[in-house]
């Protein structure tokens, strides 16, 4: 057929691919629409849900903070201490966590808000099994600098899982900085 | 359209992961523990239910030189779709599915099944093959995710039962972390496939036994 090589038929073609294109696009912003509120008041509640976790009472949002490693996004404050959210990059992508520190500079304990590690190895460092807590309890009570054991520190790394437990030590190390440069 | 026939080959004959050997990236990365295969053969059973009929719908508005880019757009929208969906309306749900959602845009069982079955066939039967073939995905995952969680973790049931930490059935210095790494991915795939050739294999004796008998 002739007409298959056409200027004409080769420009329905593309016309079809873009109407399809345009019809799934706008489904999508359709969709977003209704949903970007929602989603963003979910993540609101589990950033709050995790300061609470971190930092007994919780705590307000400071304007300015130090933040030399870049990990920082965001601190909070209370009187007792502070409840720090980093974004280490891990295995896969970057582990968002929360890590609450006190006034001396010790971690109270840490929460993983989210995070994209490998399920089964990675991802038991944000699971809520015995396995996931205890490897997160391991960081309370630390201060100065931690680091996996495999480096010659205390923190027993996930089996498996050496570079999400190193990338969730630098997530500790960068909010013990920053606690260290506000105090 | 054969309901059957369509889920004999789905679970078996052909199987999207032992016999068709599609998805193979998810198969592997994803079966160390038993909720990890549900969560994932049931997303990927929805998705594929709901493409098929899209597909099989459109199949004779798609000009055929462009269709893979079109399946791909369809594909990839949906799932995105479903994606903010559950994070908006079933946030728990999101979060343990969270890392499945995405690979399965690059599942090409969706893209294959588009292609060799929704494309060149009615609404309802592309629904049915949905159906089967997600079915015979998440039996294989599940066998796999069993052997694996089983040797790899000695546990049963891990991320469901007993509070997510599985039941245990051989002692903690029994399991070979080995099995829930990716040479454990492979090798329990290679017996899982060779079974169900064995599987067949017999299936198929019997059948031509009783054909001669029955003469």
């Amino acid at each position: 057929m002739s007409q298959k090589n056409s200027a004409l038929y080769i420009l329905r073609l593309a016309l079809t691919l873009l109407a399809i294109t345009a019809a799934v696009a706008a489904a999508l912003a359709g969709v977003n629409a209704i949903t970007a509120p929602r989603i963003a008041q979910a993540n609101a509640l589990k950033t709050q849900q995790a300061i609470e976790a971190v930092l007994p009472g919780g705590g307000e949002p400071l304007d300015v903070f130090p933040d030399e490693t870049g990990l920082v996004s965001r601190v909070y404050a209370s009187d007792t201490g502070y409840a720090v959210e980093v974004t280490p990059t891990g295995f896969d992508n970057t582990i968002t966590m929360m890590v609450g520190v006190d006034k001396s500079g010790q971690v109270l304990g840490i929460d993983i808000i989210s995070h994209t590690e490998t399920a089964g190895l990675g991802a038991v460092s944000a699971a809520k099994t015995t396995a996931g807590e205890v490897f997160r309890g391991q960081f309370a009570g630390c201060s100065g600098e931690v680091s996996v054991a495999k480096d010659g520190g205390s923190i027993d790394a996930i089996t498996g899982a050496t570079i999400t437990s190193r990338a969730i030590c630098s997530g500790v190390n960068a909010a013990l900085a920053c606690v260290a440069g506000l105090n | 359209m054969n309901f059957k026939k369509q889920f004999e080959e789905g679970l078996l004959t052909k199987n999207p992961v032992t016999v068709q050997l599609l998805g193979m990236c998810s198969v592997l990365a994803i079966t160390t523990s038993l909720f990890n295969g549900l969560g994932m053969g049931l997303s990927v059973t929805i998705i594929l239910i709901c493409s098929n009929v899209l597909i099989s719908a459109l199949r004779k508005v798609i000009p055929s030189q462009i269709r893979i880019a079109a399946y791909i757009v369809i594909i990839a929208g949906f799932v995105t779709i479903v994606d903010l969906l559950l994070k908006a309306y079933l946030p728990d749900l999101s979060e343990s599915l969270g890392v499945f959602i995405p690979l399965i845009v690059v599942n090409c069982i969706i893209l294959g099944r588009a292609e060799g079955f929704a494309s060149k066939n009615g609404v309802l039967a592309s629904a049915v093959d949905g159906l089967c073939q997600g079915i015979g995905y998440t039996v294989a995952l599940v066998i796999m995710c069993v052997i694996r969680e089983l040797l790899g973790s000695g546990t049963f049931g891990g991320g469901l039962l007993n509070g997510g930490e599985g039941i245990r059935l051989l002692p903690a210095q029994f399991p070979a972390m080995m099995m829930v790494m990716p040479v454990g991915g492979f090798l329990t795939l290679g017996f899982v496939i060779a079974g169900s050739q064995w599987l067949m294999a017999r299936l198929d004796r019997k059948n031509r036994k009783n054909r001669k008998g029955g003469r």
